[in-house]
């Protein structure tokens, strides 16, 4: 397919209308990129592969990027991504200069957008091709390996890995599905309701609750705190933005660009590790150390290069092995299941057109945060303001509509959004962590189906250590990931006792 | 030794090899978890407790109830105007509305107006776009 057949005006407005969207959801405390797919995932159903994903790929763009908003004015992160970005671009706001710490974050994010980009095209197919090699026996050990990274980068490394197996748990319920080889009998199933459970929790209500319902939850337990006042925001002009700030900066962009790629690569890590670790790597190498945390551009480069970067490197994994790198990218397995597609390592290779129309959405999604959010930066800054007991009964409304039009009208999908939306909040409450839970969600029924496959065709448990050297490195991979963690949480609370004072 | 590690798979309870496999990994795991973090588990009365005590009560339950009603009502509504979405419409508008007013802290009519407004507008285009635009079934 032409790449510009692919470019209609529809695409463009999708891409342009998705971030603006993603924009504004990034932008507001409390809601978050996976917050926006979540809830617009029912329009693209009837927009078809190529145009419903140019509208959640902006969305997703867009919502990681608007979270850098309320980061610099208020200092409070308006998505988890955006963390770091308070350590140096509030401060700068307090100074007065709001609006050169915007535009330098936007700079940045557009920089750590494109370049990851790049990685993921031409990282995206090689591991694909690498993939395709891989047997029952592999796959299994991948998504096994994945459950162990997500689980090591957890803040708690057992409760990371529970979570994984509790949502791998919850996948399994229902019938064991004929077409994928099962004997089509129920499991997991209690007496009376096989009617409603035949096909298991549907994936997407299930998404929907714990990304939108339960967030509303926590708000509401803590009595919808009220949004700021507009008068209260402050962009401040003191001090013009120059490019010239850029100077010097571009070792700080590549290496922040380069960790937020492979962060967004692992399973399940998230942004807010994109950014915290992008930021320690420039104040480790950086002439200026002690300028971070007072307001220091380069801080603010690496956060917002780190974080954005992210995108791209978290469609690696979905794309060339079918494994969601982030919560977001979790939902984009759901947009994908609507047109029933299934994202592997042919994916790429089946589907041309729908993987060029994606880089073109990412490359334009990039170039609209950065048009909207550059010249439109003092109306952006007011989004902060906007009142949540008006837009969360909205999306509570969209969360609804989202999980009933989904499997044609199925009511039981909508109870599915409660239940799972109350035990989000459960979870957050117990610190059961919600993107290992998903992830492994998402994984159980190919992790299923790949660990009895296994079994049937070779019938003995060690094909899993002997099948192939691949199979050896993926175990040498999952043990290191369990080892590292361990070490590093030991080490963390060593560090922690000798803080206390008195030691 | 190399018997011990044969496993034969019986199509007839294939189904079950798995979540048993998951289920035992999830018990370790518990127990571990239990184990190792007693003193929190021990102490978890005391979270609900503190959770409950600290909750905006009203506005928590009066969402879940509000949530409940309307999944409740939106089914029967919609009978009554088979095919239409009416079910979905009719009971939104209220449902916005009063989970507006609920999360409203400042219930002066010059703050709830503009509420009210989207309460009535929002569900009126989502309706449109879904039923109209994009023929999805709604309730």
């Amino acid at each position: 397919m032409d790449v510009f057949e692919l470019i209609t005006p529809l695409f463009v407005a999708l891409v342009f209308g998705g971030t603006f969207v993603g924009l504004i959801f990034g932008a507001i405390p409390g809601m978050t990129a996976t917050m926006a797919v979540a809830v617009c995932l029912p329009l693209t159903y009837s927009l078809g592969l190529e145009n419903g994903l140019a509208l959640l790929l902006g969305l997703y763009v867009g919502g990681i990027s608007g979270g850098l908003v309320p980061a610099v004015l208020l200092g409070i992160p308006g998505t988890p991504s955006s963390i770091a970005t308070c350590f140096d671009a509030y401060p700068m706001a307090q100074r007065g200069e709001g609006e050169k710490a915007l535009r330098i974050s936007i700079i940045a994010s557009l920089g750590g957008g494109m370049l990851s980009l790049i990685a993921l095209y031409f990282f995206a197919p090689l591991l694909a091709d690498f993939a395709i090699q891989f047997s029952y026996v592999e796959k299994f050990l991948i998504i096994l390996f994945a459950l162990t990274v997500m689980g090591a980068l957890s803040s708690n490394l057992l409760l990371g890995i529970f979570s994984g197996f509790l949502g791998i748990f919850l996948s399994l319920v229902g019938v064991y599905d004929v077409t994928d080889g099962g004997n089509g009998h129920f499991r997991l199933v209690p007496p009376g309701t096989e009617y409603w459970l035949e096909s298991g929790f549907s994936l997407l209500p299930v998404l929907i609750a714990l990304f939108g319902v339960s967030a509303i939850l926590e708000e509401a337990e803590t009595g919808m705190p009220q949004s700021m006042s507009v008068r209260e925001i402050k962009v401040g002009k003191s001090s013009r933005f120059s490019l010239s700030i850029f100077k010097g900066q571009i070792r700080n962009l590549l290496q922040s660009s380069a960790i937020g790629t492979f962060v967004g690569i692992l399973p399940g890590v998230g942004g807010s590790a994109a950014s915290i670790l992008s930021y320690t790597a420039a104040k480790t190498t950086s002439r200026n150390p002690e300028e971070y945390g007072k307001g220091s551009a380069e801080g603010i480069i690496a956060t917002e290069a780190g974080n954005n970067a992210l995108t791209g490197g978290a469609l690696v994994p979905l794309l060339s092995l079918g494994i969601p790198g982030d919560s977001t990218t979790a939902l984009l397995v759901g947009a994908f299941a609507l047109q029933g597609i299934q994202v592997g390592p042919l994916f790429i290779g089946n589907n041309p057109g729908t993987w060029n129309s994606m880089m073109i959405a990412m490359i334009l999604a990039n170039i609209a945060m950065f048009v909207m959010m550059y010249f439109a930066i003092r109306w952006f800054a007011m989004v902060v303001a906007v009142p949540k007991h008006i837009l969360y009964p909205v999306i509570l409304m969209m969360c609804v509509i989202g999980a009933y039009t989904i499997n044609y009208g199925i009511m039981f999908d909508v109870w599915t959004v409660l239940i799972f939306g109350v035990l989000g909040w459960i979870f957050v409450k117990l610190k059961i962590e919600v993107a290992p839970f998903i992830i492994g969600f998402i994984l159980g029924p190919s992790a299923e189906i790949y660990f009895v496959k296994s079994l049937e065709s070779f019938g003995d448990v060690t094909i899993f250590l002997t099948k192939s050297w691949i199979a050896l490195i993926l175990w040498l991979l999952i043990t290191a990931s369990l080892v590292a963690s361990a070490v590093l949480a030991r080490r963390a609370k060593q560090l922690e006792a000798l803080a206390q004072p008195g030691v | 030794m190399g018997g011990l590690t044969k496993v034969e798979i019986d199509f007839a309870t294939s189904h079950l090899i798995f979540p048993t496999l998951i289920g035992i990994i999830l018990l370790i795991l518990g127990v571990v978890l239990l184990i190792i973090r007693r003193r929190e588990v021990l102490g978890a009365g005391t979270m609900w407790r503190d959770t409950f005590e600290r909750m905006d009560k009203l506005r928590f339950f009066g969402t879940l109830l509000l949530t409940v009603l309307y999944f409740v009502l939106m089914v029967p509504v919609g009978e009554l105007w088979p095919n239409t979405g009416m079910g979905f419409l009719l009971c939104s508008i209220p449902f916005v509305a009063l989970t507006g007013i609920l999360f409203t802290h400042d219930r002066r009519l010059s703050k709830l107006v503009p509420m009210l407004i989207v309460a009535v507008i929002a569900p009126l285009l989502t309706w449109w776009l879904l039923s109209e635009i994009f023929v999805l079934t709604l309730p």
